[in-house]
């Protein structure tokens, strides 16, 4: 491994934010103390948030999410129904949380019922006929569904009996919130909780027939954040709620101003340095009872006492065992003597008495026995009595026996030769393989030698022809790599190839259609154990075959090609200036976290710590339980999300949408659908006018990336101007309350009696509100 | 004044109220949003609309017409690579190595899902 110059890098520790549950707000809703009959109500109710508000005040009185909740409390027993922030106020609540929408539509009516009696009810309603005295402004989606405006009409008009209603986009208020009341053109793009809008208004007046919807909101993004975290980290210990990627993607996800650009730089580290975002979920860290060093050192002195004591103690049961066995040995001499004087039947019973079968049984004891002891009373002695010392025997002189034939020796010197011809033998080898090895020493500093000529002569030859011949060396080690990856996957060539040839193997070798192997076939008893014409394993390269099936010849070359390697590099890194550690072949696959994107992707731009810690040494469970591991396994990275998320809006098909983007819609709309783009055409004045409201308009550089995408299909020199909503939560209610005022609104009241008459159809026309569609 | 308890602030909600009829009404019916577009779509083919009325369905925006850019489904980094047997696609050889070839088929389906390429069984 190449060393590297600096010691390991310090980082800075990178500031940790906390993922948030949903607040619980403990403020109270207000109730409004100016209420009077007639003054209209304001009600923006999204599927996100309800804004609601006597058009008396200048901001709408109560803020608060469209949920609801039923629940039976436990201890009291009775029916609670909570809504907007309440429902937040005990986690018990949380699982029985309710919206009534379903998407962008509503589905449950009572549930709007329930929010509606809330909304009144903080609006101080006062009344004596059972009826809600104020005429209503509502919102709704552009072009909304039947069932929606119906639910509406038919809530209002006969549960509360209100006396008028009316109805206009939400977006198109923001906008003319905005303007102050006076609006002119402008393309109004509202990006809102279930779906983005892009509404070209011109004179003042909202142009619904070119309106587009791109059905993507908060609420998807959210949902799709939850899901690529899911997925980087599989293995989190909690799982994320909709109000922890809520909270991230408002706090952490921002528009890119060119997409491209970012992304393709995102995981370089000075970038990643700041756009990595780290979430740190609440953990609780029971420290550890850190031991003392006396103490270790005390149980490390006990563990090794211990040990030596029971060493001490086999010993002696050892012996004790050896002297067992000795007395019994002495016992069965004296017994085996005996024999010599009785006749066999005498002897068999004597056997039998000792539980011997026969004297067969007996003399396989007694040798065992014997050699069991022998080989005890030889370890006991000489266990340290190893290596040779050959020094100082003289071949001449040390052995005097083996040169005298057999015939002029006694049987105790026939014993002695024969241990002497083992020595002598054993004597031999040793001094052979010293020869070899010295041989090989020799061999070696001669190849030194001519290759330090060669150096001296031609060093960049040598360079050079070194360099090609470890290139060709990592090559071959290479592609012998991928042959052995390629054996893993059964479907590849080269493993096909491998059954095919083991299949082969199977059948005889001249094929299956000759003679021999037809005969075998007719013969049925003739299996493959017992085949008198099969004839493997004769030939002792038979058992080759078995090699080249398992591939072990492969892996031996490819070890002896790394240690060619390895000794090249060597060379090379001595002699060859222009050759560093960097460039040897363990330095360029050896894993650098900097290099690697899936690293810097899940654990951001920081070290993997347990790896470190592996190193140091430290035992798997002691990492596991280490507080630093624990925090780390609680901690989320985002940082290509943080872009990811809100690209959507303007490339839906990375979430699978197959719809036009904000872009594509707007770039059809000023050049195409509005008419030709020139000097005060429709098209050429909405530019001068591109707002963005709605809760996605808050994330960070949406306004820049929509002058960038404008630029980019607009002609040089267009009068672009992009603006937000000044706050894009309550501007559509500030829109209403200031409407509320103009004689437009009053005219386009429905009253009771027309609803009852005309149906839910039936809308007064106004410039920003909804067609209405009755014939 | 304290915190008002979880039962005092389910009664500003549940009444009784002096701006609506207290009286027990007929239950609503439900329909699921699905059904409710369906009825939506019923309800704008039985009328006579002119071409460019803008409708619930109408509104929509249609399918790009630009070039898709292909993107990794790991990284969501630029994705130049596509497996060949799950059709996934990823940023370079490393994600591969470590991801994309060991994958399991639900894991890899569920990475698909996020871009509405999974197998949909009916």
């Amino acid at each position: 491994m190449a060393p590297s110059k600096k010691g390991p890098e310090e980082f800075p520790p990178q500031t940790k934010y906390a993922l948030k549950e949903n607040t619980v707000t403990q403020v109270d809703q207000p109730f409004y103390q100016h209420y009077d009959t007639g003054v209209p109500i304001a009600i923006d109710m999204g599927s996100y948030q309800l804004r609601a508000g006597l058009t008396n005040s200048n901001t709408p009185n109560n803020i608060f999410p469209t949920l609801m909740a039923r629940y039976r409390e436990r201890k009291s027993n009775q029916l609670l129904t909570l809504v907007g922030n309440d429902v937040y106020r005990d986690p018990l609540i949380r699982s029985s949380i309710k919206s009534p929408f379903d998407g962008s539509i509503i589905t449950n009516w009572d549930y709007v019922e329930t929010i509606f009696d809330y909304t009144f009810a903080h609006l101080n309603v006062q009344s004596t006929n059972e009826s809600v005295n104020n005429p209503i402004i509502m919102t709704e989606p552009p072009a909304t569904t039947l069932n929606y405006r119906k639910g509406l009409y038919e809530m209002l008009f006969e549960t509360y009996n209100a006396p008028q209603v009316t109805f206009g986009i939400d977006s198109l208020f923001s906008y003319y919130a905005n303007t102050n009341g006076k609006p002119q053109d402008a393309i109004v793009i509202g990006s809102g909780h279930q779906s983005t809008h892009v509404i070209p208004v011109c004179q003042g007046k909202g142009v619904l027939s070119q309106t587009k919807r791109i059905d993507w909101g908060g609420d998807q993004s959210q949902q799709f954040l939850g899901k690529l975290l899911a997925l980087k980290y599989p293995y989190f210990p909690s799982r994320l709620t909709p109000a922890n990627t809520t909270n991230i993607f408002q706090d952490h996800c921002y528009v890119s101003e060119d997409y491209q650009h970012d992304l393709k730089h995102i995981l370089d580290m000075d970038i990643l340095e700041s756009k990595d975002i780290v979430l740190q979920a609440p953990v609780e860290i029971v420290p550890e009872k850190k031991k003392s060093e006396e103490e270790i050192a005390a149980q490390t002195l006990k563990r090794r006492e211990q040990g030596k004591r029971l060493q001490e103690q086999a010993k002696v049961r050892r012996q004790e065992k050896l002297l067992q066995k000795q007395q019994e040995y002495e016992y069965f001499v004296n017994f085996k003597s005996e024999f010599e004087f009785l006749t066999p039947g005498e002897v068999q019973k004597r056997l039998q008495t000792e539980n011997f079968d026969d004297l067969s049984d007996f003399n396989k004891y007694f040798t065992n026995l014997e050699k069991s002891i022998k080989k005890q009373e030889h370890n006991e002695e000489d266990s340290d009595d190893e290596g040779f010392n050959d020094g100082n025997i003289d071949p001449l002189t040390a052995w005097p026996l083996v040169g005298i034939p057999d015939e002029q020796l006694n049987a105790e010197e026939i014993k002695e030769k024969r241990k002497q011809k083992l020595h002598k033998g054993n004597y031999e080898a040793r001094q052979k393989s010293l020869e070899d090895k010295r041989r090989e020493e020799e061999e070696r500093a001669q190849y030194e030698q001519e290759q330090k000529e060669w150096r001296e002569r031609d060093m960049e030859g040598w360079c050079s022809s070194k360099r090609i011949e470890l290139a060709q060396i990592i090559h071959r080690v290479k592609e012998r790599n991928k042959l052995l990856e390629s054996f893993k996957d059964r479907k590849s060539m080269a493993a096909q190839q491998r059954m095919r040839s083991i299949a082969d193997l199977a059948n005889d070798e001249n094929g299956s259609t000759n003679a021999a192997s037809r005969k075998r076939r007719r013969n049925a008893n003739a299996t493959i154990d017992n085949d008198p014409n099969d004839t493997f394993g004769a030939n002792d390269d038979d058992w080759n075959a078995y090699r080249d099936i398992t591939n072990v010849n492969l892996e031996e070359e490819q070890a002896e090609d790394s240690k060619v390697i390895l000794k090249l590099e060597e060379e090379l890194l001595t002699y060859d200036a222009n050759f560093h550690h960097e460039d040897t072949l363990a330095a360029q696959t050896t894993f650098d976290w900097k290099n690697s994107s899936l690293h810097k992707f899940i654990h951001g731009p920081r070290p993997n710590i347990s790896l470190a810690m592996e190193l140091e040494g430290l035992e798997q469970d002691e990492i596991a339980a280490h507080p630093e591991i624990i925090m780390k396994n609680h901690q989320l990275h985002v940082n290509v999300e943080r872009i990811r998320v809100p690209e959507i809006l303007f490339q839906p098909h990375i979430a699978g949408l197959d719809q036009a983007g904000i872009t594509e819609v707007c770039d059809d709309l000023v050049n195409r659908r509005l008419g030709k783009f020139e000097t005060d055409s429709p098209s050429y004045n909405v530019i001068k006018d591109v707002f963005i409201t709605g809760g996605l308009s808050n994330l960070p550089n949406f306004d820049t990336r929509i002058v960038n995408e404008f630029t980019g299909f607009l002609p040089i020199g267009a009068p672009l101007r992009v603006r937000k909503a000044q706050d894009a939560t309550i501007d559509p209610w500030k829109g209403m309350k200031l409407w509320s005022d103009t004689n437009e609104c009053k005219g386009s009241y429905v009253t009771k009696a027309e609803f009852e008459e005309y149906g839910p159809e039936y809308i007064k026309e106004h410039g920003l509100g909804n067609v209405c569609l009755m014939e | 004044m304290g915190q008002p308890t979880l039962y005092e602030l389910s009664q500003i909600t549940v009444g009784p109220h002096s701006f609506k009829s207290n009286k027990p009404k007929a239950a609503r019916r439900f329909k699921p949003a699905r059904q409710l577009l369906t009825d939506e779509t019923k309800y704008l083919q039985s009328k006579n609309l002119k071409f460019d009325t803008p409708t619930y369905t109408s509104l929509v925006s249609p399918p790009t017409l630009k070039p898709i850019k292909k993107y990794c489904d790991i990284t969501g980094l630029e994705g130049k690579y596509k497996c060949p047997s799950n059709g996934i696609r990823f940023h370079d050889v490393e994600v591969y190595q470590e991801v994309v070839k060991n994958m399991t088929t639900s894991l890899d389906q569920e990475y698909l899902s996020l871009r509405g390429a999974n197998v949909v069984l009916k």
